[in-house]
């Protein structure tokens, strides 16, 4: 073999590599549980576990460095280290069986986090009762669209993700007559009226909403129950020059218009959205309570599910554990509003959400194996 | 055996990989949302109101969870207010809000209004106070000369008397500025030029009974 294959074949195959994983692995989960007072779950999952690194920043810059492995490094490097083991010391017997499904189990249930990891995407709905969408949206992404509404049968949307606009650069995208300049970006801002200001900061906003409204920056939140609110001040820029600059937040409900060359358009900041092939209309929310408290029974949702393509068109009933399947999509019952009128519904594209369900099997039936050739080996010899 | 070679090429590949994140800029058709008309273009004079059925700005409504409070810089300071002054029902950026009447029936109003951060800096605050009364922008050399300074209880305000016009009448700010850790407090009183003057005292000897709740 080549001597620089072996070395790898060695570094893989190694047990010390599992030990040191181990060990880099429970450092990683101690400091990340101190790290949730600060960060909330959601933020220490981005940061230590759905990272390959750890990063911090050089102090007194904003340059990020690695200064730890994340959890994808270490999860990867575990999978492979087991796989390679596997392969490496692989030897078909009876007697192993049970051992060899539990570390099969153990490989897929490995391989389900870093799909989930991966590809797992979560969005809500919210549907007023009597109300239809197409769309969910994120709760943690925005976007800033761009909506050509000319057209009176569809809209023509071009979405820029909200990390483009903490470039603070220039944006120019072939389906966009004018150029964006984004002037200020916020990651999180209250926007109040201006006249409820007494102290508010110059508007920069010279057209739209932006001149009547103040915008306060606000420390990014990292709590389970908040999110943040950016806003951003955009100038179009055409080529006979500037078309002013518009204020757009995520806490602004109706989209500003701008007219130009005929066309219109539609700024807005706003939640990441997802169109999907089918519609989903509210029937009916209900909130039941055991009688005589305020206590909660039991949340659901009636909803019509009417594909595009004419195939479906059902009623489904989605509460609490028994939520709708639908292409390759789970709906969840998640929250409500508004006096019981408007349902929120949990959207969930997991590719891999049967893998945990697969490894546990596996796992329990390995274990179950492994230990019962032992027992029928044990009650042998003693019988005997 | 070394395994340092095949260590750093690892380490450099899942570098490099992490460097990816989702930028890409994507356009699509998308059904008509059957939303609210967008709001029309901005009219000259940009009156403060909100076109009809737009929902307040800023305001959460409902059990959202996605609803965020607006964080006005803590509750943490309490203060007496001559017997005089009114309070008033505060308003929605509002830690307190007094009405100061004259004998002759003006009234001038005090805020006590609490902002994350330094909010644009002294210079930024004391300009947008001065432009409120028809006064020209004052330089960054000027802010020692217009500054009085109060110690009260534990606490260091910066204090401006300005004097201009609002609306035609003459009109007095005096304002103080408390900065906290994290926050800037503001305390601004309002009104007509000869009664603000006349309450001068009263609002100096107030800033002093400004101070942390006790525990």
């Amino acid at each position: 073999m080549i001597p620089l294959v072996r070395q790898f074949r060695d570094f893989f195959v190694s047990l010390k590599l599992t030990v040191v994983l181990l060990a880099l692995s429970i450092i990683l989960i101690f400091w990340a549980t101190l790290s949730q007072v600060q960060l909330g779950i959601w933020g220490v999952q981005q940061k230590f576990f759905h990272a390959f690194f750890v990063l911090g920043t050089i102090p007194g810059t904003s340059i990020p460095v690695p200064v730890f492995p994340g959890g994808y490094f270490i999860g990867g490097l575990l999978l492979i280290n087991l796989v390679a083991a596997h392969v490496y010391r692989f030897k078909l017997e009876w007697r192993k069986a049970g051992i060899q499904l539990t570390h099969t189990g153990l490989i897929v249930l490995l391989l389900g986090e870093l799909i989930s990891g991966l590809l797992q995407v979560e969005s809500q709905m919210r549907l007023e009762e009597g109300g239809t969408s197409h769309y969910s949206e994120s709760y943690r992404l925005n976007e800033l669209v761009l909506i050509d509404t000319t057209d009176p049968k569809f809209d023509e949307v071009v979405a820029i993700p909200e990390a483009v606009l903490g470039d603070r650069g220039v944006i120019q995208h072939p389906k966009l007559p004018f150029q964006l300049k984004i002037r200020d970006y916020y990651p999180n801002a209250a926007v109040q009226m201006r006249d409820q200001v007494p102290n508010a900061a110059p508007a920069l906003a010279t057209t739209g909403l932006g001149p009547r409204v103040a915008v306060i920056p606000l420390p990014l939140t990292y709590r389970e129950d908040e999110r943040n609110s950016p806003a951003a001040h955009i100038e179009l820029v055409a080529p006979e020059g500037s078309l002013g600059i518009w204020l757009v937040s995520s806490l602004v409900g109706m989209p500003q218009k701008i007219d130009y060359q005929g066309r219109s358009w539609v700024i807005a900041l706003r939640g990441k959205r997802y169109y999907h092939p089918f519609a989903i209309t509210l029937h009916d929310f209900s909130h039941d309570v055991y009688p005589g408290t305020e206590i909660p029974k039991n949340f659901s949702s009636r909803i019509q599910l009417k594909t595009d393509d004419g195939h479906d068109d059902r009623e489904v009933l989605i509460y609490m554990n028994n939520p709708l399947r639908h292409a390759g999509l789970t709906f969840y019952q998640a929250s409500f509003e508004r006096g019981d009128k408007v349902s929120i519904l949990q959207v969930v594209r997991n590719p891999g959400w049967l893998l945990p369900y697969f490894a546990c099997v596996m796992m329990g039936l390995g274990l179950v194996i492994q230990f019962g050739i032992h027992l029928v080996g044990f009650v042998r010899k003693r019988t005997a | 055996m070394s395994l340092r070679l095949p260590a750093s090429v690892l380490l450099l590949a899942a570098f490099l990989f992490s460097g990816c994140k989702d930028r890409q800029i994507t356009t699509y058709q998308a059904p008509k949302d059957p939303a609210p008309a967008a709001l029309p273009p901005a009219t000259a004079g940009n009156s403060a109101a909100l076109p009809e059925g737009h929902p307040p700005v800023g305001q959460a409504s409902g059990t959202d969870m996605a609803a965020t409070a607006v964080p006005t810089g803590s509750d943490s300071l309490t203060w007496t207010a001559p017997t005089h002054w009114t309070a008033k029902p505060l308003g929605q950026m509002r830690k307190g809000s007094f009405a100061v009447k004259g004998a002759d029936g003006t009234e001038a109003d005090l805020s006590i209004t609490a902002f994350p951060g330094n909010t644009g800096g002294m210079l930024a605050n004391l300009n947008r106070w001065r432009g409120q009364i028809s006064l020209p922008p004052l330089a960054e050399t000027q802010l020692d000369s217009v500054l009085e300074h109060l110690d009260g209880d534990g606490f260091h305000f910066d204090l401006a008397d300005f004097a201009g016009t609002a609306n035609g009448a003459p009109t007095r700010i005096l304002g103080a500025v408390l900065s906290r850790p994290g926050e800037t407090w503001f305390f601004k009183l309002m009104g007509p030029d000869a009664l603000v003057a006349a309450q001068k005292d009263a609002f100096r000897a107030f800033l002093r009974t400004v101070k942390e709740p006790a525990p």
